[in-house]
Formats: C-alpha cells, structure tokens, sequence
C-alpha cells in the first residue's frame, strides 16, 4: 500500500471529484460509491490541502459532506488552478531538473551528454552520503522529455549533439495582462503558471459572473485546441449521461462553443461516423489523442459557419436524410413608458434573433433555429411582459405554456388576479 | 504536456528555497514560510524534509546547495503559445505591451477556434482609441492608488463629475464590460469604465479616502425538482455565488446562494428562467418578487 501524497500522477481522477465538490456540494462519502472509501478520504485531504479555506463541510443524518464553495467574484485568481500544480515526480525528476538548468544557465552555454553527465557526477552529487545514481540513459530521457517540452533544444555539429536551453521571451511586464487573461482566456491556467514565475505585483482586476469550473477542463481543452491548429482528427473518450462507460469517438474537432451564462463548454464536432457536425459537453471528455491531419477541416468548419446563424445554443437538428430543420420562434412583450432598458435588453441579448417595435408598448423577436427548445429559459426571463408567442415547434411551445401554469399553481396564484 | 511536474508548485517552491540559500539564508523557519506561502496546506510535510534527507538532492546537511546560480526555467512551447494566442485578442490593445520572442510560434487558439456565444452584444468599445487611453490611466492609478478626477456621462446624457481612488477593475465575461470599483466616492461606488468620458490625476487639497461601499449580502434559498436534468443545470448556473446544498428526498433539492443585493433583479430573472423546476422558497421578500412578475405575466392574457 503506498503512502498517502498531496501530489497525484493523473489529473483525471481528481477531475470527478472536484466537480461533485463543487457543483453539487450535497454528498456524503457513502454516494461516491465508484472507488473505494480510502480513495474518497485522500482525495479530499487532497483538495482540502490545494483549497484550504474553499473547502467545507456540514454534517447531515446521511453522514459528513464536503463541498467546496467559492464566490468567484472576490478570488483575483481560480483557485482551482492549484489542483493542475500538483503533478507527483520522482527525486530523480526534481534533482535532475535543477542541475540540468544550472549547468544550462544560459541558451549560449552548450553541453553534449557526456559533459553533462560529467559535471552531474563531479560537481553536484558530491558530498551527499548516498548520491542518486543518475545513469546516462535516466539524463538522455530527460533531456529529450525537456526539448519536447521547448526548453531544450539542441544542436549537432559533425556527430556532437550539444544540449542547450530555449530563449525565452521575457515576460517581467506582463503582470496585468497575465492577471486578466489567466482568468478569461481559455487554458487560462498557463496564464497562472506564467505568474507562478514573477515576482509579486499589485493585482487590479476581480471578475463578475466568473465561471470556475472549465478549470478542471483545461487539460482536454489544450488538446482539442491544438487539433485544432493541426486541423487533425481526434479520437477522444465520451461520456454521456446515457451509459455508464465512456465511448470512444473519433472525431474532427471544429470549434469550441463557451457559454458565459451557464459556465458550460461544448466542442462542436464533425462525427464521420454519421456524417454530421454535433456537439460534445468538454466536461464528459477525456483523454483526447490527437490523429492524422484531415483535408476537410476548412470545408467542415465553413459549414459550421454556415449553421451559427440558426444556432441559439450549441444543439444542431437534422432531419434523418440530413436536412435541415428549422424551428420559428416568435414572441412579443410589452414595455412600459420608463422601462427602456427591456428593450435594450432584447437588442443585447438577442443573439440571432430579430427585433421589431410593433407600436410604442410592443416588441416583437424573431428567429429561425435548429432547436427551439435551448431558447427557453431565456424566454422566461420575460415573463411578466409575455403577451404573445408562436412556436412552429407546437410541443414547446405547449410545454412553455403548461410550465407557467405550474407556476401560478406553485405559488398560488390560481384564481384570476 | 499541461498536467506537468514543470509547472508545480513544488518545483517553484523548491526553486525558491534554493535562492534564499545562495543568498546565504538558512533559517529553516524561513524556509518553511516560503512553503507555506508557495505551496498546499501539506506541503511542509514534504518539501523541507525530502530536501533535509538527501531524498531530493538540491541541499546538503549543512544547508547549502551546489546549485551555483538562481533557479529558471526558459517558458515552455505551451506557455509560449499561449502567450501567443492571447498576443492576438482584441482586447490586448488595453494593455499597451510588446510581446517579444514569439516570432515563428503558433498560437495555441485563434479567435477562430472558440466562440462565446451567449455573451451580450453591447460590451466596452475596446479598439476605441479614447476608451484605451482612459483604461490605461485608470490602472496605472490603481496600481499606485492615486486620487482621480472622473468625468461620465449619465443615462440622461448629461456630464457628471467625481474624484475618487480608483480600487480595482472589475470584468464581466457575460456583458463583456469593465467597471471601476471607487474608493470614497459614496454616491459612485462603482462606475462603467464605457461611460467615462474623461479622467485626469487629482492634486487638489481635499483628502480622498480608499473606504469602498460595503457589499450588502442577501440570501436566496430555493427548491429544485431534479427533472429535466434541473438539478445539474441550477448548480452549474449558479456555480459562481458562494452557496449550500442539500438533498430533501428522492429528486428534490434545496440551495441557498448568497448574493449582492445590487444584483437582485438579474438573480430573480436567473431564477425564473428555471420555470417551475425551481421553487424560491425564502426568504418571502424575494418569494414575493417572484409572484409579481408571475401576477403581471396571468395579466397579459397569454393563450
């Protein structure tokens, strides 16, 4: 049985558990039934070690529940970046990583393998009682690991490979544009590796309507980004909330849709297997593995062009043959004198959709899209104005009218006001 | 690889540690500082022993290193695109800096690779020249916590004036807008960085004071029915307020967020776009606003 370390080696499995910490909050150490009780408590102590003052807990008549609970908008920085600085390594990882870059020190200074490993064993493993043995081949693995990595690089001259390190731009200055985009950029936590490497600086920016959790995602979005810029197919694990075990996908990634009101990333995706672009919630995935470049990636991503214009969301519907089907939407509210702002709020927010002043208390929206469904709980953020609406799609339409109802029933206004 | 030892906070504590004792610093209680301060609540379990021990031979037992220089690193292929990446948005030109070094890397994303969607259409003008001058000078008095002179215009259209000490930026991803957050400016805590027509340093006699308005915190306690996938959907909206969650029986829920009461109208609109799926239950001030609207909504004779 090993011993017990804050560090892990695959980010995935801390993946799980940070989301249920922290998007449900509500569950005892019974409900993770899906690896053993010991694996529960480490992982915790874990995040309990990465989050500290984040991580709580209530006692229920169900047992001890931990939840983590973050008001984003008074943290300067995701404080879930933590969990991706805790890869575990070996000492030879970490010994090896200093010496190497102090011999290095400078991209003008150049070694070949066997001068390296001269100077390791001469210079700086002197004078402990049990020096680790660093063998050539340990120091050549390294060594290429770190010029994949892009801070080695080397060079031959006749049958001499010299090892030196990468220029680096500096990046003293960019203590503001770190702050910012390490929050609102996508991947945004190489922004915060980026600051790990600066001195302190005063810190200008909060945010507002900040979401955390794409953090934890940040691995599977590098992949799929960087397929992108390969415009390569990808194969990728997917697991949705219709089976137990991930499916394995292969797929061309095409673009990432991200939702600032929900907090949800989706990949949207040409899936040759049914000849059609969808999309995959970032969040099910894993394990992305980037394959051979593909000829259609501009042919596919034009045509994703082509369907935002009737996207409301991230849901595209087709008929069985590949048709397009298109759903209408419309629906008109009433403004009072004095309430302006509804109607910028309805040319600020209606996305695809069309504006129409009708009279001087009456706006009508339009829309074509593929899913008029996803167009919902916008609409409900209208109610009180709702005079009329008409939706192609007849049964969410019925649906939307049923819900309000249900309303009034909740909370007793059923006899007419 | 973005899941790396490299990026650790290990590594950078231990880098750490390593120039403290080429400046001749061994005091190993300030060394346990520089792991509490730079890396997790457990760490002083490992770091300095593994580092005492010999396990990690960065440091010998008579706490010196044979490391001779400071510990860097060159950044790595991934920080360097993505440093190029965000080199190329459009909202870089508020910052006013130079990306040197990263002629020839490809970005890690391009503007053409994600797409927010749902983000509202009206946010700051960031490629208006007027509106980059005034960002720039607002954070270079925020960084010195200089006294400021702010002229914007109201929603009538008319000037305002008001000095304040500018406290921080706030950025909202969903309408794509700064605002300052004033200090001692009471009647403007916080002012929409788009509505600033003008600012210039203060070097009046009046004393200006750095106290901010104090957040009033409302709570907000509702039921949800976990149909539809609600349960999911309310935690993950919802996600970004401070809040509890509990489990009542079989497929119902309840949550308490905690909230800025200056947000109210957009939380009672964020409730309601749940429909019947969430039932606000406390405190009834808010229950309240919620039947208002549902009041006004059985009035307009929706069939």
């Amino acid at each position: 049985m090993s011993a017990y370390s804050e560090l892990v080696k695959s980010f995935e499995r801390i993946r799980a558990y940070m989301r249920e910490f922290y998007v449900y909050g509500f569950k005892s150490r019974d409900d993770y039934n899906r690896k053993s009780a010991r694996s529960y408590d480490d992982e915790r102590r874990r995040m309990e070690s990465w989050l500290g003052e984040h991580m709580s807990f209530v006692r229920t008549p169900e047992g001890k529940n931990v939840f983590i609970s973050i008001d984003s908008r008074s943290s300067r920085h995701n404080p879930f970046y933590n969990a991706w600085k805790a890869k575990s390594f070996t000492d030879g990882d970490i010994t090896l990583h200093f010496i190497i870059f102090d011999i290095l020190y400078s991209p003008e200074v150049r070694y070949t393998l066997s001068d390296i490993m001269k100077m390791i064993d001469g210079e700086y493993l002197e004078g402990f009682s049990s020096p680790l043995m660093l063998d050539e081949s340990t120091v050549r693995k390294k060594l290429k690991e770190y010029c994949e990595e892009g801070i080695i690089t080397t060079e031959k001259q006749g049958r001499k490979v010299f090892y030196h390190r990468t220029e680096s731009p500096d990046i003293e200055a960019l203590g503001d544009v770190l702050d910012f985009y390490s929050e609102v950029a996508p991947c945004g936590v190489i922004g915060s590796f980026l600051l790990d490497k600066g001195g302190a600086h005063s810190e200008s920016f909060t945010f507002k309507h900040h979401y955390i959790t794409s953090a934890m995602d940040s691995g599977v979005l590098v992949g799929l980004l960087d397929a992108m810029q390969k415009k390569s197919v990808v194969t990728v694990s997917n697991l949705s909330r219709k089976c137990d075990e991930p499916r394995r996908n292969r797929i061309i990634p095409l673009r990432i849709f991200i939702s600032v009101q929900n907090g949800r990333q989706h990949l949207l995706a040409y899936q040759p297997d049914f000849d059609c672009i969808k999309s995959f919630r970032i969040d099910f995935l894993s394990d992305v593995r980037i394959e051979e470049p593909t000829p259609r990636f501009d042919e596919l991503r034009a045509q994703l062009d082509g369907m935002q214009s009737k996207m409301w969301g991230v849901n595209i519907k087709r008929s069985r043959h590949g048709e397009e089907k298109l759903e209408h939407v419309e629906f008109t509210v009433r403004v009072e004198s004095g309430e302006d702002y509804i109607v910028r709020r309805l040319e600020r927010e209606k996305r695809i959709g069309k504006i129409e002043r009708l009279d001087d208390f009456t706006y009508r929206f339009t829309a074509d899209v593929y899913e008029s469904n996803e167009m919902i709980p916008w609409l409900r953020t209208f109610i009180c104005r709702i005079t009329h609406m008409s939706f192609s799609n007849r049964t969410v339409e019925n649906l939307f009218k049923s819900d309000i109802k249900e309303m009034y029933r909740m909370y007793g206004i059923e006899a007419d006001v | 690889m973005i899941f790396s030892e490299l990026y650790s906070a290990y590594y950078n504590t231990v880098a750490s540690i390593i120039s403290r004792l080429l400046d001749g610093e061994n005091d190993e209680k300030k060394l346990h500082q520089i792991v509490s301060e730079k890396a997790f609540g457990e760490s002083a379990l490992t770091i300095l022993p593994a580092l005492k021990g010999e396990k990690w031979q960065l440091m010998r037992s008579d706490m010196t290193t044979a490391i001779s220089r400071k510990p860097t690193m060159p950044l790595t292929l991934l920080q360097r695109r993505w440093l190029k990446a965000i080199s190329l948005d459009l909202r870089i030109k508020l910052f006013g800096v130079e990306f040197e070094g990263l002629d020839g890397v490809e970005p890690l994303f391009t503007a053409n690779d994600y797409l927010i969607y749902d983000r509202y259409s009206d946010g700051d003008p960031f490629d208006d020249e007027g509106y980059i001058n005034r960002f720039r000078f607002i954070l270079a008095a925020i960084r010195e916590r200089a006294p400021i002179k702010i002229a914007l215009s109201n929603k009538d259209g008319n000037s305002t004036f008001t000095k304040c000490i500018p406290i921080r930026l706030e950025y909202s991803e969903k309408d794509d807008k700064f605002r300052l957050i004033t200090g001692g400016c009471h009647f403007l805590p916080v002012i929409n960085l788009s509505k600033v027509t003008s600012c210039s340093r203060y070097n009046g006699e009046y004393k200006i004071s750095t106290n901010q308005r104090d957040v009033q915190y409302r709570t907000v306690t509702m039921e949800i029915t976990d149909e539809r996938n609600a349960l999911e959907r309310v935690m993950l909206h919802f996600a970004h307020f401070e809040k509890r969650a509990e489990k009542l029986d079989g497929n119902r829920y309840t949550v308490k967020i905690k909230y800025d009461s200056n947000d109210e109208s957009e939380i009672v609109i964020r409730v309601l776009s749940f429909g019947p799926l969430v039932r606000v239950t406390e405190p009834s001030r808010f229950v309240n606003l919620i039947k208002d609207r549902l009041i006004r909504q059985k009035n307009c004779n929706l069939r």
